[in-house]
């Protein structure tokens, strides 16, 4: 099989891949250890491999690697820390909004795409920008709760921001969520 | 999150009940438990039960940190991957498998065929169920005489996927047809093609008749039905049919096999079942059990598929071939054909009731299309009566048969209600409509006759074995229906304007188990660290569901220390005790009784140790904020302390450990009251579901933000199971979807809004008063929305899914 070698902006570092020309992004970021986009139909179908190719949130299992190729790509694995959550995880945290998780880092990649575009989504708005990615465990009702609960939070974080107030680490991280992680029973970090 | 007007906490397990009711039999299964008082806290006292603690896993889900089995991949840099060659032909035999091309192919690394050594020849069936199980031994790894399209006939491992892949379709298999049959009731003809000799099946089933393909037949009966069908009170008699639902689990089946450097055989795996797969596997491949070792990382969903030992066998007979690790990770299509789905049924139910509207009989008949093998086939169909029919305890004669038939279809398997789903539409719409055929109110029809606390359920165990002669010791059916007719607007329900637009709200009833009665087994084990933390070692399986983190709230609750201070390990054969496995709705109420024990064991060897630090009797002593403190002097000592004394003290030194195990003979239900709202257009039958309503009695929820996320899934994919096709099947039984673009898994735009409500009651036998909750919820949306239906425009459909066309053709046939 005829190689080829990628170099992609991932997560902000840039990186160089040894791929095959048949890869889809998927098959190389997962072969690299990017395992946070899950494999779940190869067909662009279901949604769980969702990450930002420059900026718009794209199904990688069908996103040949070639075209890729120089294009800077957000995965998961560049949100948050886990003991250090972007808004958008943590309001799925807080609001029981997984359960199995797998379709979740596609679900969470999908969901912080249409809050850069549309800040302040209706319900609807956010059903539809989900409409591509499929849960098979929740129901979306949790998962809807969490992206309108974590648009709130963003919209704190920028007021907080602009008021010159306690100000956020440099990748916009909110550095408290209001609540206690895991031992607070408001169950949305709303007071 | 909740509605704002909703408490944060619920109620905790004080909803309203009726007062119980005695009877002579009350000696055998008195309705008093002797409950620990420890087990009956009030909701105040509850320190970390009953509360939204952050699930235990949440914080690697979220941020793509957490493995799933084909995220072990990088590990393993010499890993071979699995692909299968599958029968083409609905029914017949192998007579030739050409693999010298694919032998031939660079990086392929072995081809098996039914006759290779590494292949078991042994008979097996791919139920994860207890032992010997109640499913027959009827299938092979790979096969000779394959009798669905899908069947498994050889395997290939090869350094890469592309290559695997092309290794299988470089294989040439030729066969030798059979006549075939794909409709269960033409299959259930003397005369139809025959799936099995009886010579090719062991552990066979109850009613068995391999001439008529009927792998068994099952009935039961209280008191005498066709007397009370041939009185004088109103005989209904109805059909209902269901579809073939499929898992679709968001991970598809996937295993990792290898052999260690102990020579011991390692099974990474997303299964709900550990224990059951290492007992099964060490049958085929007649390896010693403790020679196996299966463990479970994450798991992308079950709902039954993964209740089976669908794909090991594959990556382990390759990897012994090949020597190397092996992943076989089953395509999305595969998915659809070649793993597990939901038995379709047909279902009659026919009832005697009374001019006054009393119920004198109950008959449920069902004939179950178990498919090409019959993994789950017979436990199914028992349970398409012997959930629902309990609804209705106080009815005298009941009567349940089911034929459990075969064709040359897809497999079937365990699916999330495992036949309740099935028995509840056909009751509950059945009574619906008898209840609207005789003038009476539907829900107040309902309310007469269901269950209540001191009911004695005879009806569960009718046709023996599971559930036989329970006492109903909670029951909150009556706040459930209180409760979801406010939130549905039952009783102000506004028409639309236009005239061909009607709107209806429909109800549905459900009754479940907890896990098998009489059949289940949970353990535990517990180990102190001296910084006063603990491990928590479990066999309970989380395939998804949140049980690791209501194991941890429940160990927390006893031993008095914060949920933080818990690690948990589940699902390891080597390292963790014995359990069945995630089925039956058993995991928090018997595998959660099992971590309750082992906890309340260790903290005995805690206050021991405090009543020695703190000069103190043991019975003035308690656990709390990770202490442990008197409540006559008001001393403490923290648990760090005693750890460090009990492993490091001068004159005498102990390893706390905590173990526990638990089986029961009880499994008593949670309920569901489901309501649908529901506007249907007459002219064209074309239909909009407003909302979904579901009130359950889960006993106390541990979680009550996890309850509510098994509710309002489990109300999705019954959802799914009124309104979409399914896995539809071309005349040879070949399935016609191949992706989920072919499969009508409601998105998030074409689901209703779900409102879940905890009904919380205390179930004395259970773990802090809990009962199960995950699958209720499965059974009820097919009836309800039927019955919605009805409501709105007056026509019924029985036959699933509801569809615009099927409303609007019944809707002419009335017109005409």
């Amino acid at each position: 099989m005829s190689h080829m070698q990628i170099e992609l902006e991932l997560n902000g570092e840039t990186e160089t891949f040894e791929a095959s020309k048949a890869d889809s992004l998927l098959d190389v970021l997962r072969a690299n250890g990017y395992t946070g986009a899950k494999r779940g139909c190869d067909t662009g179908a279901c949604g769980f491999c969702t990450v930002h190719v420059d900026g718009e949130p794209v199904t990688s299992c069908v996103t040949p690697v070639a075209k890729a190729d120089g294009a800077s790509v957000e995965t998961i694995e560049g949100l948050g820390e886990q003991d250090d959550l972007h808004p958008v995880q943590q309001a799925f945290v807080d609001n029981t909004a997984l359960q199995c998780g797998f379709c979740i880092p596609g679900m969470i990649m999908r969901s912080t795409a249409l809050l850069d575009e549309n800040p302040d989504p209706t319900e609807q708005e956010v059903r539809e920008a989900l409409s591509d990615n499929l849960c098979r465990c929740t129901g979306y009702k949790k998962i809807v709760e969490a992206v309108l609960d974590a648009a709130d939070r963003l919209e704190g974080e920028r007021a907080v921001a602009t008021d010159g107030g306690p100000q956020d680490d440099a990748d916009g991280r909110m550095l408290d969520s209001g609540c206690p992680p895991g031992r607070c029973d408001c169950s949305g970090g709303e007071p | 999150m909740s509605e704002d007007d909703e408490p944060a906490k619920p109620d905790g397990g004080t909803a309203s009940q009726s007062d119980p009711v005695e009877d002579e039999r009350s000696e055998e299964h008195p309705l008093e438990w002797d409950e620990p008082e420890n087990n009956d806290k009030a909701p105040d006292e509850r320190d970390s039960v009953s509360h939204r603690a952050e699930k235990y896993d949440d914080r690697k889900l979220v941020t793509g940190q957490a493995k799933y089995t084909a995220d072990y991949e990088e590990r393993y840099p010499d890993l071979a991957y699995a692909a299968v060659v599958r029968s083409e032909i609905p029914h017949g035999r192998v007579t030739d498998i050409d693999t010298s091309t694919a032998e031939a192919m660079d990086g392929v690394e072995a081809v098996l065929t039914p006759e290779s050594d590494a292949v078991p020849d042994a008979k097996y069936t791919s139920a994860g169920q207890s032992y010997p199980e109640p499913s027959p031994w009827d299938m092979h790894v790979l096969n000779e005489h394959v009798r669905y399209i899908g069947d498994p006939v050889a395997a290939v491992a090869a350094e890469d996927r592309a290559t695997a892949n092309a290794a299988v379709e470089a294989i040439e298999v030729s066969y030798e047809e059979d006549d075939y049959v794909t409709d269960p009731e033409a299959a259930f003809d003397s005369d139809a093609p025959q799936l099995f000799e009886d010579d090719e099946v062991e552990n066979e089933i109850v009613g068995h008749d391999y001439n008529r393909n009927r792998m068994a037949h099952i009935e039961g009966e209280l008191g005498d039905v066709d007397a009370a069908l041939d009185g004088d009170a109103h005989v209904h008699e109805t059909e209902w049919e269901t579809i073939r639902q499929s898992h679709a689990n968001v991970e598809k089946h996937t295993a990792l096999a290898y052999t260690n450097e102990d020579d011991r055989h390692v099974l990474i795996t997303s299964t709900q079942v550990p224990n059951h797969t290492r007992r099964q596997l060490a049958h085929l491949f007649d390896i010693p059990i403790r020679d196996i070792r299966v463990t479970k990382p994450r798991v992308g969903g079950g709902f039954g598929g993964k209740q089976a030992m669908v794909v090991e066998p594959i990556p382990l007979a390759l990897s012994l071939a090949t020597d190397r690790p092996v992943l076989y990770e089953a395509s999305r299509q595969e998915e659809f054909y070649a793993m597990r789905s939901r038995h379709p049924m047909k279902v009659r139910t026919r009832t005697a009731v009374t001019d006054d509207g009393d119920i004198e009989a109950i008959d449920i008949y069902a004939l179950s299309n178990t498919g090409a093998y019959g993994s789950h086939g017979m436990t199914v169909a028992g349970n398409v009566g012997s959930k629902p029919l309990p609804l209705y305890s106080k009815v005298p004669n009941v009567h349940f048969e089911a034929d459990i038939v075969h064709t040359n279809t897809p497999q079937t398997g365990a699916m999330r209600g495992y036949g309740a789903p099935q028995g509840t539409l056909a009751l509950e719409g059945h009574l619906d409509e008898v209840a609207r055929d005789l003038g009476l109110d539907p829900i107040e029809f309902r309310r007469r006759h269901h269950m209540e606390v001191g009911d004695l359920d005879e009806i569960a165990g009718m046709m023996g074995g599971e559930g036989a002669n329970r006492r109903i010791r909670s029951c909150g059916l009556s706040e459930c229906i209180e409760r979801g007719k406010e939130a549905i607007g039952y009783d102000d329900l506004e028409q639309p304007d236009a005239d061909h637009l009607h709107r209806g709200i429909g109800m549905a009833l459900s009754a479940q188990g907890t896990g098998v009665a009489g059949d289940e087994l949970g353990a535990a084990q517990i180990m102190m660290n001296e910084d006063g933390s603990f491990h928590l070692q479990v066999g309970g399986v989380d395939i998804g569901t949140g049980a690791d983190t209501a194991f941890l709230q429940i160990a927390a609750e006893v031993l008095g220390c914060d949920e933080d201070d818990i690690i948990v390990k589940s699902s390891d054969t080597d390292v963790t005790p014995f359990d069945y496995g995630a089925y039956a709705s058993s995991t928090t109420y018997i595998s959660g009784m099992a971590v309750k024990k082992a906890a309340e064991d260790a903290k005995e060897r805690i206050l021991d140790w405090g009543s020695k630090l703190l000069d103190e009797p043991v019975e003035n002593l308690e656990t709390g904020d990770g202490t442990v403190y008197s409540e006559n002097s008001g001393d403490s000592v923290t648990l760090e302390e005693i750890g460090y004394e009990a492993a490091y003290g001068d004159d005498e030194r102990e390893h706390i450990l905590g173990k526990g195990t638990h089986c029961t003979e009880e499994s008593p239900p949670p309920f569901a009251a489901q309501f649908v709202d529901v506007t249907v257009d007459e002219e064209t039958g074309e239909f909009e579901v407003h909302k979904l309503v579901v009130a359950v009695d889960c006993g106390v929820a541990i979680n009550p933000g996890m309850a509510e996320g098994q509710i309002e899934g489990a109300n999705h994919m019954s959802y799914e199971m009124a309104v979409s096709e399914g896995i539809t099947l071309d005349d040879e039984g070949r399935a016609e979807v191949s992706d989920f673009d072919e499969y009508g898994l409601p998105s998030a735009t074409e689901t209703p809004p779900i409102e879940s409500i905890l009904v919380e009651t205390h179930e004395p036998t259970g773990p802090f008063g809990a009962k199960s909750v995950a699958e209720v919820p499965t059974n009820t949306v097919p009836p309800a929305l039927s019955n919605a239906v009805r409501d709105a425009v007056g026509v019924r459909i029985r036959e699933m899914p509801i569809t615009a066309e099927k409303i609007r053709a019944k809707l002419d046939e009335r017109g005409g």
